[in-house]
Formats: C-alpha cells, sequence, structure tokens
C-alpha cells in the first residue's frame, strides 16, 4: 500500500471527524432521546398536537422525578402529515440526525407501518396507536421492539359484532376505506360475526378522495342490511352519510369514533347524524394514571381529558418506557430496556400510577403500571386490550350509552 | 342487481367536477404552454373563500362568485410573482414552479384554516325520481354551474377582444407579438380567468364533498388526465374527457370493483391517446 498525502489527509480528517462526534456523543449520553411523531396535522390533526404535547408533558414529569434509570429524557417532534411518506422522512430524521432510541405516537396503520421497518433496522423501540392487524406480527413487528397502544382493528371488529348483537342487528353489510385499518375493521367483524353464526350480506371496500360514493352506497344498499358496519375516516365518512341520507334510505350505522366524532355530526347535521353508533377504545377512565394525566391535558390543551384517547396513550408510552428504564437499571441498552417493559406493565406486582409511584415501588420489587389509557397488558404480540365505549348520536350529542369487553 | 342508468349518471356529475378542472389546467397548458400543478390548490383556495363568502353572505352563489374571484387574484399574483419571470424558460421550469407555488399555497390554507374538515352549509334533499331513476337536486345545480361556467369561457375566448388575442397567442406567441398584441395583457387575462374557473371548480369540490386544505392537490392526476384525453388546450375536450372519465369509471364498478375504477380509467386514457394521440379534440401542435 502506498500511502500518499491525499489519502493521509483523509484519513486524518475521518479522524478527527470520528472523535468531534464521539466527544459528542457521549456528552449526550446522560439523556435518553424520545422522537415524537404524531399526526399534527392531516387526518390525525385532532389528536396530533395533543399526543404530542402530552409526551412532552409526561417526559418533563420524569424528568423532574429525576430521571429514569439515571438518564433524563430528550424529547424531539416531529409531524407525520398522517401520510406514510411524510412520516418516514421524519422518521429518517429522528433516527439519523437525532439518534432517537425510541419512536412514540404514530398514528394510522399506514403511516406505522412505513415507519416499523426503520425502527426495526435502527434496532429501537416503536410505540404505536395504530390498529392495524399486520403490526402485530413479522415482518413488521420481527425484532418485538413494536408496542401496540390501541386496540386492534380486529378486536375493533369483535366490539362491532358484541355490539350487532346486542342492538339485534341481524343483517349487516360493511364499508371500509381501502387501508390496512379500514379493511381490518370489516374484516375482523366478519370474522366475529361468523363465529356468532351470521352472515355479511355485501361487503365493500373504496378509494379515498373521490368525488362521490354514490355507487358504493348503491351496492351495500342492493343487499337490504338493516345495519353497515364500517373501517372508515371522517372525510370519507361524511361524504358517504351525506349522500346515503339523500338517497333516502334508514339503515343503521356503526362507525369507529375516530369517524363518528363531533366533527362528523357538525359536518352531516343533526337530522343525518340521529342514531348513529360510534365505537371505541375508551381511557381507563377512573384510574389515578387517568387522573395524573387529565390533569396535564387539562393544563396544556386546556380540554377534557376525555376528548383525546391517543393523548392518554402516548402519555402511558413515556411512563411504560420510563418504568422499564429504571428496572433495567443505568445505563441499559434497547434490548434490556425492551425486556423489561412488560415485567413493568403486566401482573404480578403492586399496581402502581404514576412514573414516581412506580420508581419508588420497584426498590421493593415488582410492578404493574395500570395505565390512562388501558390497564396496559401487553400480550405475547405487545398488543393492549381495551374495553370499548359504544354512544349513540341523539339530537346532535354523542352519548356514551354502555361499555363492551371482549 | 345495480341500475347501470344510476350508475352513469352518477359518472356524469363525478366528471363533471374533474371536468371542470381539467378545464383550468387546459386553458393555461393552452396560452402559457405547460402543465399547472398549482390548479388544484388554487381549487382549495377557492372553495376556502367560497365558504367564507357564503358564511358571510349566507348565499351559495354569491360565495361561489367569491370563489372565483379569489382565484382569478391568485391566478394573477402568480403570474406576476413567479411565471412572467419564468417566461422564457423551459416548460419544466415553469413546471416545477408551479409545484412550489402548490405548496406555498396550501401551507398558507393550513395555517389560515387549520387542517380540520369543513362543509357547505347545504340542506339535505331528497331526490326526484324520473322513470325510476333517483336524480339528485344539488347534481342538477352542479351541471348548471359547470355549463354556464364553461359558456362564459367560450364566451370570452370567442367573442371578445381579448379572447381573440389570447387565441392568437396560443398559435403563434410571435406572429401574435408582430401583429401589436401585448404579450403581458394576454397572459394577465388568462391567468385571471384560468384562476376563476380554478376557483368555481374548488367551489364544486367543496360542495360535493368536504374543504380540507388537501382537497385541490388530490384531484390534480384525473384533471390532469382528463386535460390530456380532451386535447391539450380544447376547453370543451376537457369537459367532455371529464365526463367519459367518470362514466367508464362508475359504469365499470360491477365487473372490476371500486378499487380497480381509477386504474381504469388511466387505461381508457392510454388506449384512446394510443389511437389519438393529440387527444378527442386536440390539433398537433406544429414544431415551433
Amino acid at each position: 500500500m502506498t500511502l500518499s498525502r491525499r489519502s493521509t489527509l483523509q484519513a486524518l480528517a475521518a479522524a478527527s471527524l470520528t472523535s468531534t462526534f464521539g466527544g459528542r456523543a457521549f456528552a449526550q449520553a446522560e439523556s435518553f432521546r424520545i422522537g415524537a411523531l404524531n399526526p399534527v396535522t392531516g387526518a390525525g390533526a385532532p389528536y396530533g398536537s395533543g399526543m404530542q404535547k402530552m409526551i412532552v408533558a409526561a417526559a418533563e414529569m420524569v424528568n423532574a422525578a429525576g430521571g429514569a434509570g439515571g438518564r433524563k429524557f430528550e424529547v424531539f417532534s416531529e409531524d407525520t402529515q398522517t401520510t406514510p411518506q411524510a412520516a418516514v422522512l421524519a422518521a429518517k430524521k429522528l433516527i439519523e440526525v437525532n439518534k432517537v432510541q425510541a419512536v412514540l405516537g404514530t398514528w394510522a396503520s399506514g403511516v406505522s407501518l412505513a415507519v416499523i421497518p426503520l425502527a426495526n433496522d435502527a434496532g429501537i423501540l416503536h410505540m404505536h396507536t395504530s390498529g392495524a392487524p399486520a403490526l402485530s406480527v413479522p415482518p413488521a413487528n420481527a425484532k418485538g421492539l413494536g408496542y401496540r397502544y390501541q386496540a386492534t382493528n380486529d378486536r375493533f371488529g369483535r366490539a362491532f359484532a358484541e355490539i350487532c348483537q346486542k342492538e339485534g342487528y341481524k343483517r349487516p353489510a360493511t364499508m371500509a376505506f381501502n387501508n390496512a385499518s379500514g379493511i381490518g375493521n370489516t374484516e375482523g367483524f366478519k370474522k366475529a360475526w361468523e363465529a356468532k353464526g351470521g352472515k355479511v350480506l355485501e361487503a365493500v371496500v373504496y378509494e379515498p378522495n373521490q368525488p362521490s360514493y354514490r355507487a358504493e352506497l348503491q351496492k351495500v344498499l342492493a343487499a337490504k342490511p338493516d345495519v353497515i358496519v364500517t373501517g372508515s375516516y371522517l372525510a370519507d365518512t361524511t361524504i358517504i352519510l351525506r349522500e346515503w341520507f339523500q338517497s333516502g334510505e334508514t339503515t343503521k350505522w356503526i362507525i369507529p369514533a375516530w369517524a363518528a366524532n363531533p366533527d362528523l355530526v357538525k359536518a352531516v347535521g343533526n337530522e343525518v347524524s340521529e342514531g348513529l353508533i360510534a365505537v371505541d377504545s375508551i381511557s381507563n377512565e377512573g384510574s389515578e394514571a387517568f387522573k395524573a394525566y387529565d390533569a396535564a391535558y387539562r393544563k396544556v390543551m386546556n380540554q377534557d381529558g376525555l376528548s383525546n384517547v391517543y393523548a392518554a396513550m402516548t402519555w402511558d408510552m413515556v411512563v411504560t418506557l420510563a418504568l422499564a428504564m429504571e428496572a433495567a437499571g443505568p445505563g441499559a441498552n434497547i434490548a434490556a430496556i425492551n425486556a423489561k417493559i412488560r415485567e413493568v406493565a403486566n401482573p404480578a406486582g403492586t399496581k402502581v400510577s404514576t412514573f414516581a409511584e412506580g420508581k419508588e415501588a420497584l426498590k421493593k420489587g415488582k410492578i404493574n403500571y395500570e395505565g390512562a389509557s388501558s390497564v396496559l397488558d401487553f400480550d405475547q404480540y405487545g398488543d393492549v386490550t381495551p374495553d370499548f365505549s359504544v354512544s349513540f348520536v341523539s339530537k346532535g350529542k354523542i352519548e356514551r350509552k354502555y361499555v363492551v369487553k371482549i | 342487481m345495480i341500475s347501470f342508468a344510476e350508475l352513469a349518471l352518477n359518472g356524469i356529475v363525478s366528471g363533471l367536477v374533474i371536468g371542470l378542472a381539467a378545464l383550468a389546467v387546459t386553458l393555461v397548458f393552452g396560452i402559457a404552454r405547460f402543465a399547472n400543478a398549482a390548479t388544484g390548490d388554487v381549487m382549495t383556495l377557492g372553495a376556502y373563500a367560497a365558504l367564507s363568502g357564503a358564511g358571510l353572505t349566507g348565499s351559495l352563489v354569491l360565495g361561489g362568485l367569491f370563489g372565483a374571484a379569489a382565484g382569478a387574484v391568485v391566478g394573477l399574483i402568480g403570474y406576476w410573482l413567479v411565471f412572467r419571470k419564468l417566461g422564457g424558460r423551459s416548460s419544466v421550469a415553469a413546471l416545477l414552479a408551479s409545484i412550489g407555488v402548490a405548496f406555498m399555497i396550501r401551507a398558507v390554507m393550513g395555517v389560515a384554516f387549520g387542517h380540520g374538515q369543513k362543509v357547505f352549509p347545504m340542506p339535505m334533499v331528497r331526490p326526484w325520481r324520473i322513470l325510476d331513476i333517483r336524480v339528485h337536486p344539488n347534481d342538477v345545480n352542479l351541471c348548471a354551474v359547470v355549463l354556464v361556467t364553461l359558456a362564459i369561457v367560450f364566451a370570452i375566448l370567442h367573442l371578445t377582444p381579448i379572447g381573440r388575442q389570447m387565441r392568437a397567442v396560443a398559435d403563434d406567441p410571435s406572429l401574435a407579438r408582430v401583429s401589436g398584441i401585448s404579450p403581458q395583457k394576454v397572459m394577465m387575462a388568462l391567468w385571471a380567468l384560468a384562476g376563476a374557473v380554478s376557483g368555481v371548480a374548488g367551489t364544486v369540490v367543496g360542495i360535493k364533498t368536504v374543504v380540507s386544505p388537501e382537497m385541490g392537490w388530490e384531484l390534480l392526476l384525473p384533471a390532469f388526465a382528463a386535460a390530456i384525453l380532451g386535447g391539450i388546450g380544447h376547453a370543451g375536450g376537457a369537459i367532455v374527457a371529464g365526463i367519459a372519465l367518470g362514466i367508464v369509471q362508475e359504469v365499470a364498478t360491477p365487473f372490476v370493483g371500486f378499487t380497480y375504477k381509477i386504474a381504469l380509467s388511466f387505461v381508457v386514457l392510454l388506449a384512446v391517446l394510443l389511437v389519438r394521440p393529440k387527444g378527442l379534440f386536440g390539433t398537433v401542435a406544429g414544431a415551433r
């Protein structure tokens, strides 16, 4: 090998660069960097800001309690724009530039499915609020680094089937937005409904951004269903319901609450929305953890904590992560932290509701964090099973009637 | 059994919406010679303006005029600040600049009006039954709006001096210039007209669907398809192509399903262009 002046210079430059970056990394070893990757704009906008602010608030709370496992959180916030393309760019920036060790709070299955491979490749944790069943299993969750704080669409489908039975519907049909979440809802419903011995009369899958959904409606209504179960979002549901009402049919609707929310009622009016059934996974209301979250949410957002189930999930993400770090001890790597997540969240152990409480209890033994979003017991896939609320729209108000457990 | 007549009717209505957007695209393409990617976002802006206008005056018609006016103003601003400067450059430069303008408008809409959806306050009406086919009063109004818009555009292009000058510039810019036609004046009229048509198109889409900052951008691809199918620069062709694509999409759904109907309209586009490369009504542009 001949050593030219140029290659020597290159080597020197490389060495000095490495040491610069190495030095920086060492100086920041005290902090644990997390990426708050939330739908601040786009379809998730009603929830995104609150989700992001709760990550920041929970991180501040952990830092105020002396940090987790000797480290303090440093939060980097990004917007997914509720589109996979923008989310991937933002996740790359968080992982490669900010060197985050966990990505928290992606919303919408398309977004989470796009981001989770990046987290897998980087070997970091990914906690999300998406429902697609594919997020449970390989390849998406091949390394077991993914945790879902929301019910799977499959579980939503099971809840829909329970409600159908309870309300006495006999002839259901389904309409699904063509993505993993929409189809996951209606397929989950079909599976659960057929297991109860029922039959789904018609199943339509439709495309986003159409000027009209009348042809789709025509096909579904031709089967004469008594109820239509959807896997849909706000904008398409608005258009579909208006066109449905104007067709003069009187079918009932069961719609996930991320579409059947106050914005929908406002958009279609009281007459059209009368009697719609909105189904949502519900927070662990009445729990101590929920009270802590609710207080933080009211302080930052000036709104009731109940108005944003996803913000309760992102709050819990930070708390479980912090408790796992505390349990894993100072300087633990991602694998060691990951190994502790179920240990601090699932039974058995002392039930705790806040980080500070859990930190104390960890000195004595095992803990079981009962979260603000659900009791937060992760199964083998990293999924939780929250309860579901069933609300009816009456005179423009969405009123909860009962709770379904699956 | 799904009624094909109703499907075709749905197709006509969807197609009219796309056709109006295609009209705005084709006007700019015919004279300024580039695909204006900001058309969709000028539509969005028109829809928001119409929404504000309708809110202020309580009248949808006045709101629509607000939308048209706002579209015209933004069209002019875009021309004056961006496209005028790129006059002598290649059409690719103008296309890229128009994408930039599109992002700008969308971002401003997002900041000004928020990202949540908004809807026009429309009364819910039951359809009429004509020969057992459901016809929606709102759709009849929409057809009327599109036809009136088309008539106005046609009248401006063919019955006014500025329209004659526009067509002269479209045919041969240098010949037009030596004949004493001021290109700047013609261009300003063109951008105002295209902007106003975009504003109306956005209002119509907004009334039919929901208003959000992304609505116009998402309609751009079908609008381009219809403009190309109709023959670049041909106003009537854009509307006819929009309707044709709409009908093909809807009537095909019993056979191909709802997922593939969009792909199907592009298959039709390809097939037509193979047979008639200049589009349905286009004339071959000579080398300049």
